[in-house]
């Protein structure tokens, strides 16, 4: 509604970005950021692109790429998780973009990113496919570079995965790593997600004792956690049920990155 | 949102112990470290299934009837059979009619396998049946270029006796009752056998003219199923298929014949250069109701892979496909379509089933009647959005206290252990993979998809909630469920249920509901309507309420119930009135002098309005 009511805004925004210089991605990030601010994102779209293909293993610009499209297809379809065509022109961005640089990690992991952004607007059978091509592309990630947040991802999306698929195993296996590697970091506020996503992992995988150590050791570092505390709180069948709501693939899952730089 | 759906691995036989989220007995004990505990568990187990046995209300009567005959899926013999006998575990119906006019329902039973015999139940009126389908002439339908896949009662020639419609992979048969317990197999003559691999069809008098039509769906495009020439013949999509077989709509000629008028009706869309497309989805279930009360049926289509479709009637010989405004655009996997006022609110609703599984959680719709050819899905706020993977379901009043509940069959095929899942999203997540080729798609063997799938029976907690109660009446069985009929086999007020299995052998459950909740059935017959009264409303004022009822020509998904208008009235002695509207347009108001009774009602006796 916005953009229509000033049309002419975003017209001046788009000849301003193409005034700034390709060489500073940093500044047609900051025009990009400033049109989500306006909700205009519209605008915002094409800086955010020009950023991300600029420098394309920026974490940061990439995800407020993939904030803009989703803030942009929800809002013309409230009534649903968006419009899978609006999702497709985002993964055929990264697509490319991943092309034209295979060795930016972090372009990879923004892939995968853009995959699990489609997978509440999909149809059941299409949500398992864009499941499967995330979890490609993390993995190509991982190969480039075996960071904590990509360890982290897809060790997490391995959990959403019906157990008849076997895949809750692996998903500890890349949480462990994760943990492994924050233990040796100073601590940071996002390192409680390991500790919830690998407590879920041994719940998954029927390790309950484990589960309830990792817990209270992540409530000890993060006693103000209410993921840890809910868990915490819960046994047997209860906490089994809170664990399958938190892992309903049918629910969206919050990928907006902005954690990691805002604690940094 | 969605809530997380069933415990427990659906995948598992019935007598292991589930893998993963339900915590059995045993395990509990062991969590809790503690033998003894588990003894007392044992224990509260036994009292609490004693307990439930005492408190059910259906009676398995199965065996003693006579009905036990087993049905058999067809096995093909062609290069795709293997593949094929995963998705063609289809054919078992039960159709409810009383086609000898005794006062009391027959059903008839289909059969899939090749030589397989269908069933036709002549009710002896002492909850016991005799097969007379040989006798009778309708026994045989299964054979090398044919396989059954539904059935259908219908008065095709307007004479008062139910004739018997056999839907089928290959070519329909029209059996016309003779009235002497024989009928005649008059397919050709009537014009509706040509090559279809139908799978569903219902008949209503979409334009008023007195007689039913025949509209019916089909699953595969029509090919030779059984000896197919290309092996594309499988859906292209998992959610937007539209290769499928589509719908056929047949106009009644009043003189024994059909006409094919799809398009003349509209039941398809028109390009930018005019061409009419027929409806192309992989239908499974057709339902006909009256949406916004203006006395002309409206179409529901329920698909496999892909968009369900809402049809209003113009009321001039032609539909509308509303389906973006009615329903919206779905990509699930519609298997069931009845119709029913849940909530007494005077407009008719629709239960539709998909697939809900650990592995895809689609849920069922339970459309809300918005009144103004909008509907809104109430399935998750009222707990009936998640039954596995769904087949049919019926509206019926199983308790006699004035609320609509909801039978549910499910399960897909229940074999082995071992879960077919893998194999098909390993298909599934396959790049560029051709799923319109069937040798893309992996063979099932032995193994288990959505099967040892527990029945559901919603109780209606006054329009508002649903509570299953399929446990305690003994009616969660296991078997892969598909068709569901209702019938007051004994005349005695209370409502009986036929279940059809596939590959399996059926269920007669016997309502002995012991309230004291009082009832009244109609048996309507049309004088200027159609005589069997399709299409015709009910409205029944008792006790300060008024309730809805309607008769269907054979919406649900492989079942057809009877065609006599049953209310349970609960405490409610006395009924004010009833309204019928005709399927002809008039409306008649009716005193009802007793309840607990079925009393017959005819088109132009009672007080016009």
């Amino acid at each position: 509604m916005s953009y229509r009511r000033n049309s002419l805004i975003p017209a001046l925004l788009i000849l301003l970005a193409g005034s700034v210089s390709a060489d500073d991605p940093n500044a047609v990030y900051e025009k990009g950021a400033q049109a989500m601010v306006s909700k205009d994102y519209a605008s915002a779209i094409p800086l955010l692109q020009q950023a991300v293909q600029a420098d394309p293993d920026n974490l940061r610009d990439a995800s407020e790429l993939r904030q803009a499209v989703l803030r942009q297809t929800l809002a013309a379809h409230p009534k649903s998780e968006g419009a899978t065509a609006d999702f497709d022109k985002d993964i055929a961005f990264f697509d490319q973009l991943t092309k034209a640089h295979p060795a930016s990690a972090n372009a990879y992991l923004n892939f995968g990113f853009a995959y699990v952004d489609k997978i509440p607007a999909a149809g059941s059978i299409t949500q398992v496919i864009q499941a499967n091509n995330a979890l490609t592309e993390f993995t190509k990630s991982i190969e480039l570079k075996p960071t904590w947040i990509a360890l982290y991802t897809r060790g997490n999306s391995y959990l959403y995965w019906p157990k008849i698929f076997g895949r809750a195993g692996l998903g500890v296996a890349d949480l462990e790593k994760a943990y492994e590697i924050q233990k040796k970091e100073p601590k940071k506020s996002y390192h409680v997600r390991v500790y919830i996503s690998l407590g879920d992992g041994y719940w998954k995988t029927e390790k309950p004792d484990k589960a309830i150590e990792i817990w209270k050791e992540g409530a000890a570092a993060f006693p103000d956690s209410q993921g840890l505390k809910d868990r915490l709180a819960k046994k047997g069948d209860d906490l089994d049920k809170y664990i399958n709501d938190v892992l309903d693939p049918n629910k969206r899952v919050d990928t907006d990155l902005k954690e990691l730089w805002r604690t940094q | 949102m969605r809530k997380a759906g069933q415990t427990g691995n659906p995948l598992t036989p019935a007598g292991l112990p589930a893998l993963r989220t339900r915590v059995s007995a045993p395990r509990a004990a062991r969590r809790a470290g503690n033998l003894a505990g588990a003894c007392l568990i044992c224990v509260a187990l036994a009292v609490a299934a004693e307990q439930t046995i005492a408190q059910s209300w259906f009676q398995d009567v199965t065996n003693s009837a006579g009905v036990n005959a087993r049905h058999s899926n067809r096995v093909f013999d062609n290069p795709y059979a293997k593949i094929m006998e995963g998705y063609t575990a289809l054919g078992a119906s039960a159709t409810v009619a009383d086609y000898d006019g005794d006062g009391y329902d027959d059903v008839f039973v289909t059969d899939s396998k090749l030589g397989g015999k269908n069933h036709l139940y002549h009710n002896n009126h002492n909850f016991t049946f005799t097969d007379v389908a040989e006798a009778a002439g309708v026994a045989d339908s299964n054979d090398a270029s044919d396989a059954v896949a539904d059935s259908l009662w219908f008065d095709f020639n307007n004479d008062g006796k139910p004739d018997l419609f056999v839907v089928r992979f290959g070519h329909n048969q029209l059996f016309q009752n003779m009235g002497n317990g024989k009928f005649k197999d008059v397919s050709k003559q009537a014009g509706i056998d040509s090559y279809k691999n139908a799978i569903t069809a219902i008949a209503f008098d979409y334009d008023r003219d007195g007689k039913l039509d025949l509209f019916v769906g089909a699953y595969f495009q029509p090919i030779n199923i059984f000896k197919p020439e290309s092996p594309r013949f499988f859906p292209e999509s998992f959610e937007t298929a539209n290769n499928g077989g589509g719908v056929s709509v047949y106009h009644n000629n009043g003189d024994g014949t059909f006409t094919d008028v799809t398009e003349k009706v509209g039941l398809g869309t028109r390009d930018e250069n005019g061409k009419f497309h027929r409806l192309s989805g992989w239908t499974l279930d057709l339902g006909h109701a009256d949406a916004d009360n203006d006395g002309f049926d409206d179409l529901y289509v329920a698909c496999d892979f892909g968009t369900d479709h809402f049809f209003h009637n113009n009321g001039d010989g032609t539909f509308s496909d509303i389906t973006e405004k009615a329903i919206g655009i779905d990509t699930k996997k519609g298997m069931n379509v009845d119709w029913g006022d849940f909530d007494n609110d005077g407009l008719l609703d629709i239960y539709v089933t998909n697939i809900t599984d650990d592995y895809m959680r689609e849920g069922n719709f339970l459309w809300h009647n918005n009144g103004n050819l909008t509907f809104s899905d109430v399935s998750r706020e009222t707990g009936t959005a998640e039954t596995g993977w769904g087949w049919g379901a019926k509206f019926f009043d199983y308790d006699n206290d004035g609320w609509l509940d909801i039978y549910v069959t499910n399960g897909w095929v229940s074999a082995g252990k071992d879960s077919y899942v893998p194999d098909v999203f390993k298909m599934v997540t396959t790049p560029n993979i051709d799923f319109a080729d069937a040798r893309n798609w992996p063979p099932m063997g032995d193994k288990s998809l959505s099967g040892y799938e527990k029945k559901k029976l919603f109780h209606n907690e006054k329009g508002q909630i649903f509570k299953d109660e399929a446990r305690r009446h003994g009616v969660d069985s296991i078997r892969d469920g598909r068709g569901v009929a209702i019938a007051d086999f004994d005349n005695d007020g209370r409502l009986d249920m036929f279940v059809a299995n596939a590959n399996g052998e059926p269920y007669l459950y016997r309502n002995t509901e012991p309230t004291s909740n009082h009832w009244v059935q109609f048996a309507l017959e049309g004088t200027k309507s159609n005589k069997t009264a399709v299409g015709a409303q009910v409205r029944l004022k008792a006790g300060g309420m008024t309730r809805l009822q309607f008769i269907s020509g054979g919406n649900s998904f492989a079942g057809q119930s009877s065609n006599r208008v049953h209310f349970g009235l609960g405490e409610v002695a006395k009924v004010d009135q009833i309204e019928v509207r005709w399927p002809a347009g008039e409306r008649e108001v009716f005193s009802v002098p007793a309840v607990d009774k079925i009393q017959k009602i005819v088109e132009g006796s009672g007080k016009r309005k």
